[in-house]
């Protein structure tokens, strides 16, 4: 079977970095290019990460293109307690040396969807702007577009960044509310599966005994991780989000879904950016996405690492 | 001195199709484009009006580009009430012939105003999707651009879409929270003034002494508009957009007064009012000029003669 064709929409960030990588690792994907958002950390260091994660992979033939530095309405939110200041924890990537292409993040994907129709996947792990930026500006790629796989919101789970709502879509909810009801066809990754799929130290020491700079990167980028999710969250070990929602790509059995009329709350009181589904269908609205709320986590985790210690074995120091 | 440079991003809409014709008829403006919106009427109408309003106007050297479909959020809405079907009236100019260029208006507009630091003035006269994507999409458009001068808002006046929200902000109030708060130095032309600038039936009939396709053309148009602005209570229609134009040709018939401006976007009964902090209570930096005040019928007079000029100069 021929591979999957997935791009990646994200703001790399530890778990976003995790998710390229893990994408690298898969024969069952072809990686055909990477858009950067604004979110975990900077554009800018997004951008920079992103690269210099290619690098590490020896992947620097795929292409990278630098999207949206703000959310559509609301103010920028950016954050390094839980990515560290550089938004990869403790890991010292070098400077890379390959460049982003000069398109606008937006329009490679707009480009890459509309020569690529009913072909291309796409992963969101960042907020959505990007992509919302591209359903306005180019309404064509709503029906081009194969699959779009998202991780964001907290659907029966508390939120991470305020007491509802979800990193992703807090930080552009106008952006999610573009995508969730842009008629594509998508499946929703959040956190009431993800915070099943904790990483722990002894998984990441398992990976240490290959000698490669792809463990080294694993474990300094987590350690930075799991520090947060102790102090913040009373968790040992850390939450790898987005590279479950890069896994569902080729191992969609690793969840149970529900399809189900989904929307985020955009009028602006406290519950800002909280994405919610109507499972009793009160407001007789028609479904608009596949939610995932089930998951296998051992399963997954065991994957990550399989998958892990393959991409280690090819990329020696 | 030399003429101003514009770009006017445009949803035509009958009072949209009056701005390119009074700008097409005053030396004091050079009009370089026409970025077309969703907004009074569908993006392809809008696209096509713009086209036939620039080859009545002898104008068709000027481009058109075609820009968003949707506002940014919110549903798309037009109004066939005010502006006719077709968006501009009854009239019913023949299918253009010129094309608009092939390039998304947010990226031309992108390309023209980097192109040319400091000299481009932008004349919203739509809903604010367009310029909002611009903004976002390149962020070094804010710095580049000249002004906006952007019909839009109801201060004091009541809104004409709802009790409180004027239809241009109303339509995209999103895009509108972004434009106002970008930095870019603007000029607000609310409704507080462009309801005192009533074009009646007494103009209508003494454009129509000069036999002309402008003069029939803005007979046609403002059929459905009277009717619609009797219906409301006015003696004669707005030129909203028209007034944007002022700015340049007359601005001694303009009070401005310097605000802090915002647009309530979060969806209960003011969704998409403009407002001004006008006691300054919230201490905020002012981020605009609003027209707060207006010599309507002077406006009015220089619109009817201006258009007299272009009608004589268009025959046939």
């Amino acid at each position: 079977m021929n591979p999957k064709r997935i791009l990646i929409d994200t703001d790399p960030g530890i778990d976003d970095s995790l998710a390229i990588l893990l994408a690298l690792a898969s024969p069952e994907l072809s990686l055909e290019g990477i858009s950067v958002v604004h979110g975990n950390c900077s554009l800018e260091q997004a951008t920079t990460n992103g690269l210099s994660v290619l690098e590490l992979a020896h992947a620097t033939h795929i292409p990278l293109a630098k999207g949206c530095e703000l959310p559509l309405v609301q103010p920028s939110l950016l954050a390094p307690e839980t990515h560290g200041n550089t938004g990869l924890g403790y890991a010292k990537l070098p400077e890379p040396r390959i460049k982003p292409t000069p398109q606008h993040g937006s329009d490679f994907l707009i480009e890459k969807i509309l020569s690529n129709p009913g072909e291309m996947t796409l992963v969101a792990i960042g907020p959505l702007t990007n992509i919302a930026l591209a359903i306005r500006k180019e309404p064509r790629i709503v029906g081009a577009l194969k699959e779009l796989i998202i991780m964001g919101g907290a659907i029966r789970y508390e939120g991470n960044t305020t007491a509802l709502a979800e990193f992703n879509t807090y930080v552009d909810p106008h952006a999610a509310h573009i995508v969730y009801h842009a008629g594509i066809p998508t499946t929703l990754v959040p956190l009431d599966v993800t915070y099943q799929c904790v990483l722990t130290s002894q998984d990441v020491e398992r990976l240490q005994k290959l000698d490669s700079p792809i463990p080294d990167f694993v474990k300094d980028t987590t350690d930075f991780y799991m520090e947060f999710h102790d102090a913040y969250q009373g968790m040992k070990g850390c939450v790898i989000n987005d590279p479950l929602a890069l896994a569902l790509t080729f191992a969609p059995e690793l969840c149970e879904y529900q399809t189900l009329p989904v929307d985020v709350d955009i009028s602006g009181g406290v519950s800002l950016g909280k994405t919610f589904a109507d499972f009793y269908n009160y407001e007789k609205k028609p479904a608009n996405m596949r939610v995932a709320l089930g998951v296998r986590p051992r399963d997954f985790i065991e994957l990550f690492l399989g998958r892990m210690e393959k991409l280690a074995r090819s990329v020696r120091g | 001195m030399s003429p101003k440079r514009i770009i006017i991003d445009t949803d035509p809409g009958v009072d949209d199709a009056f701005t390119f014709l009074l700008a097409l008829a005053s030396p004091e403006i050079q009009l370089e484009a026409l970025t077309t919106t969703q907004g009074n009427v569908t993006l392809e109408k809008a696209t096509r009006n713009a086209l036939s309003v620039l080859e009545l106007g002898h104008a068709s050297q000027i481009p058109v580009v075609a820009g968003s479909m949707y506002p940014l959020v919110q549903p798309l809405r037009a109004s066939a009430d005010v502006h006719g079907t077709s968006g501009i009236g009854n009239s019913r100019l023949p299918e253009p012939a010129a094309k608009p260029l092939p390039q998304h208006a947010v990226d031309y507009l992108i390309e023209r105003v980097l192109a040319e630091p400091g000299e481009l003035s932008i004349f919203p006269i739509g809903p604010l999707s367009n310029i909002a994507m611009a903004i976002r999409k390149e962020p070094r458009f804010t710095a580049a651009v000249k002004e906006l001068v952007i019909m839009g808002g109801a201060i004091s006046e009541n809104g004409n879409v709802t009790p409180l929200a004027e239809f241009n902000i109303f339509v995209d109030p999103h895009a509108a929270h972004i434009v106002f708060h970008a930095g870019i130095p603007i000029t607000l032309i609310p409704l507080d003034v462009t309801h005192k600038t009533l074009l009646k039936q007494e103009h209508v009939d003494r454009l129509m002494k000069i036999d002309s396709p402008i003069s029939r053309f803005i007979k046609d148009a403002v059929e459905v508009y009277f009717k619609f602005s009797y219906e409301r209570g006015f003696t004669g229609c707005a030129l909203h957009d028209p007034l944007t134009l002022a700015t340049v040709i007359a601005p001694e018939l303009l009070t401005l007064k310097e605000y802090y401006v915002d647009v309530d976007y979060s969806t209960g009964v003011a969704m998409g009012k403009t407002f001004a902090d006008i006691f300054n209570v919230t201490k905020k930096p002012v981020n605009m000029k609003v027209a707060m005040d207006v010599r309507g019928d002077d406006f009015i007079e220089l619109f009817v003669r201006r258009m007299e000029t272009l009608a004589r100069s268009i025959t046939g």
